[in-house]
């Protein structure tokens, strides 16, 4: 998964979600889960770490289950004992709808673990000719992104020292961060701008992203194979 | 070749005064070249109009003109302008866009349109007059101080610029890193013939490959060059920047020591997987005045941040006799943090709030916040933000805000940085005189021993990883 084309990649899963988007099938989206996982891990991604990422996916599962469970096509308004009682709709909605939230978050993550940031920013400005200015910006923001919990504590230290008590997401906190975060684009910036960077100059590629067989195979089985077989199963 | 500037003069905001006011002068390509002064006189914003990043990204020209080897930098596109003047900044870690330092490298070649099939080879070759062939692909997050500012350098070495501009570019990192990039500097002025032009407060880095020093004052460079091989310690003081060994002449009340106030009990604090430092021991007693000397990137930053709780610790710090860890909401603000980057303690949406926020239980705060800004000349930027006004503006602000707060322990990290003589005895001697009169410890961080030697009542020393007690 790691040498796909990221253009490519991200269309093709993509296509896949929308495919899933459009079934109401438990077995299409518990399948299309276990297939991003194990792909996830055959890419080298730590189990550890993937069961860690899924632990909030769990919740929102679960939550979305019961959501599912509870309000069926069938089920009658306003609530009545009838509606908590065991039905087989109920079941199946409910499982189809958590099972759809494993089935995203497990192609999110598929792209988001197995794709290098640099090579999606190249990928995306030669194939979608995403702007420079906002493909390398992004970047910048992503490498000043530590920092912020630096700055965060060092903010509500500053309140300490004055004997002030602030809550975590305190209006009075996060001036001083927003503040503080437009500086630093400001900062970035500037030194990017020294290095020569411009949103309209042109600029040389030493590894530009192509594309390959693998990416068209990718490409056909996600985009063409896969809508022919739902709208056919 | 080299850089004339006539009649030149910026400021940052049209109702603000210029930071730079009729400036004439010219830097030859020939010299290595610093420019020092005290923080606010306009010297980093020269070097930023030099470079050509200003009026462009900030500020307005009012007046006059750059010319770097005959061209208007500010006239030409990024590219253009990168193979005439490259810029190191001070902050280290705000100057990378890429994730590692081999891809920042080419991210830098393929801006001024290298040709990929040598990218590679320039690659490698800034990367070994760099010393760093071994760090290339490391992430740039995981570098030290050092590593990230001779990654920035190597940068400048695959550029290859005629200019290299630099802004107070060893403030954060350890000595040994400062000397070894003044020594390549050096090396690609001598060699490749680049011209060097450096801003800096401390020219102790810089001797051996400097050539000229030069002074700025309030927005004016002075007349007179001084030879950096031949610098004469009178002329330097005569024109305020502070002379290692120079004596301050306090005037403090004399020292009447009570209980102990903060403990420091086989303190450690940890920095990536090894021990920046380990077995500090310390009291700190009420009305004693305590410095803590230490090179730069030697833990004296790190250690005030693990008592401001910003940096996690092993061992034992105590505030009367209560840990840190567990202290009771009452004891919270009883220590006080004077940081090194004032804009780090700003908590005020405005110069006032700044003042107020620190004399809120007093009943006369109004009056009083009204007698503090007026005292250190900021009483007409009282409805503007802290982070507007200028580097030597925000440390006064900063310093006079503790100073009005009530605290039984003051902690100051490096409260003098980059202030010229006459703001550092009357900075020094504020906080002393508040030590005494309200009875609280005072420790406060310095390079300068000599200011340690004539303010403390006993010095520390970081060296070797610990802190060791001095006299």
């Amino acid at each position: 998964m790691r040498s796909l084309n990221p253009a490519c990649k991200f269309i093709s899963l993509l296509a896949v979600t929308v495919v899933l988007a459009g079934r109401m099938d438990p077995l299409w989206n518990t399948a299309a889960f276990i297939l991003s996982a194990a792909l996830i891990i055959v890419s080298g991604v730590r189990i550890r770490t993937l069961l860690l990422l899924l632990l909030p996916v769990a919740l929102a599962a679960l939550g979305m289950f019961f959501t599912g469970y509870r309000f069926t096509a069938d089920s009658a308004m306003p609530v009545s004992s009838a509606a908590f009682l065991s039905g087989s709709s109920q079941l199946v909605n409910g499982i189809t709808q958590a099972s759809r939230v494993f089935a995203y978050a497990g192609l999110g993550y598929l792209f988001a673990l197995t794709t290098d940031r640099i090579l999606m920013v190249r990928s995306f400005r030669r194939q979608f000719h995403l702007p420079q200015v906002f493909a390398y910006g992004l970047l910048a923001a992503w490498g000043a992104f530590p920092h912020m919990a630096m700055e965060y504590r060092k903010t509500k230290a500053a309140f300490r020292a004055r004997g002030i008590r602030v809550f975590p997401v305190s209006p009075a906190l996060l001036a001083p961060l927003l503040v503080k975060s437009v500086r630093w684009s400001d900062e970035l910036s500037i030194a990017m701008e020294s290095k020569g960077f411009s949103a309209r100059a042109e600029r040389s590629d030493s590894s530009p992203a192509k594309v390959h067989l693998r990416d068209w195979i990718m490409l056909i089985l996600c985009c063409a194979v896969l809508p022919a077989a739902s709208i056919l199963i | 070749m080299g850089i004339r500037f006539e009649n030149l003069a910026f400021s940052y905001s049209d109702d603000l005064r210029p930071v730079v006011d009729g400036l004439d002068g010219a830097f030859s390509r020939s010299e290595v070249t610093i420019l020092t002064g005290a923080s606010g006189c306009g010297k980093s914003t020269l070097l930023y109009l030099a470079a050509g990043l200003y009026p462009g990204s900030a500020g307005t020209l009012r007046s006059g003109c750059v010319e770097v080897d005959g061209k208007e930098l500010r006239k030409l596109q990024p590219p253009q302008r990168a193979r005439i003047a490259g810029m190191m900044f001070q902050n280290p870690d705000l100057q990378f866009c890429m994730d590692t330092v081999r891809n920042e490298i080419i991210f830098c070649l393929e801006n001024i349109c290298t040709p990929p099939e040598e990218i590679g080879r320039k690659v490698d070759e800034a990367l070994a007059f760099c010393g760093i062939s071994g760090l290339g692909d490391r992430m740039l997050h995981s570098l030290s101080g050092g590593e990230k500012q001779k990654t920035a350098l190597a940068c400048l070495v695959a550029i290859k610029p005629e200019w290299i501009f630099l802004d107070e570019p060893f403030a954060n990192i350890d000595e040994e890193s400062a000397r070894s990039i003044a020594m390549k500097l050096g090396r690609l002025h001598s060699e490749q013939g680049m011209g060097i032009l450096a801003v800096d407060h401390r020219l102790d880095s810089w001797m051996g490959i400097a050539d000229t020093v030069r002074v700025m004052e309030n927005g004016k460079l002075l007349g007179e060059k001084l030879d950096a091989r031949h610098l004469d310690p009178g002329q330097l003081e005569s024109l305020g920047i502070i002379v290692p060994g120079g004596s301050y002449d306090p005037s403090i009340p004399p020292a009447k020591l009570g209980d102990t106030v903060l403990e420091l009990d086989g303190l450690n604090i940890p920095q990536g997987g090894s021990c920046l430092l380990h077995d500090v021991n310390a009291a700190f007693r009420r009305g004693g005045i305590y410095a803590i000397l230490g090179q730069s990137g030697s833990g004296k930053s790190s250690l005030f941040g693990a008592l401001s709780g910003v940096l996690p610790y092993k061992g034992e710090a105590r505030l009367e006799g209560r840990s840190l860890r567990h202290l009771r909401s009452s004891d919270i603000g009883k220590m006080g943090f004077i940081t090194q980057n004032p804009q780090d303690q700003f908590i005020g949406g405005t110069v006032r709030q700044e003042i107020m926020a620190s004399l809120r239980r007093m009943p006369d705060a109004e009056k009083r916040s009204e007698e503090i800004l007026r005292a250190i000349r900021l009483w007409r930027y009282r409805d503007i933000s802290p982070y507007l006004l200028s580097q030597g503006q925000q440390r006064r602000l900063g310093t006079a805000a503790l100073i009005a707060y009530d605290c039984h322990c003051l902690i100051c990290d490096e409260p003098t940085y980059a202030q010229d003589r006459r703001n550092t005895i009357a900075i020094m001697d504020a906080l002393c005189r508040q030590a005494r009169e309200k009875n609280i410890a005072l420790v406060f961080s310095t390079h300068d021993r000599k200011l340690a030697e004539d303010y403390a009542d006993m010095i520390f020393e970081i060296k070797g990883g610990t802190l060791n007690a001095v006299s």
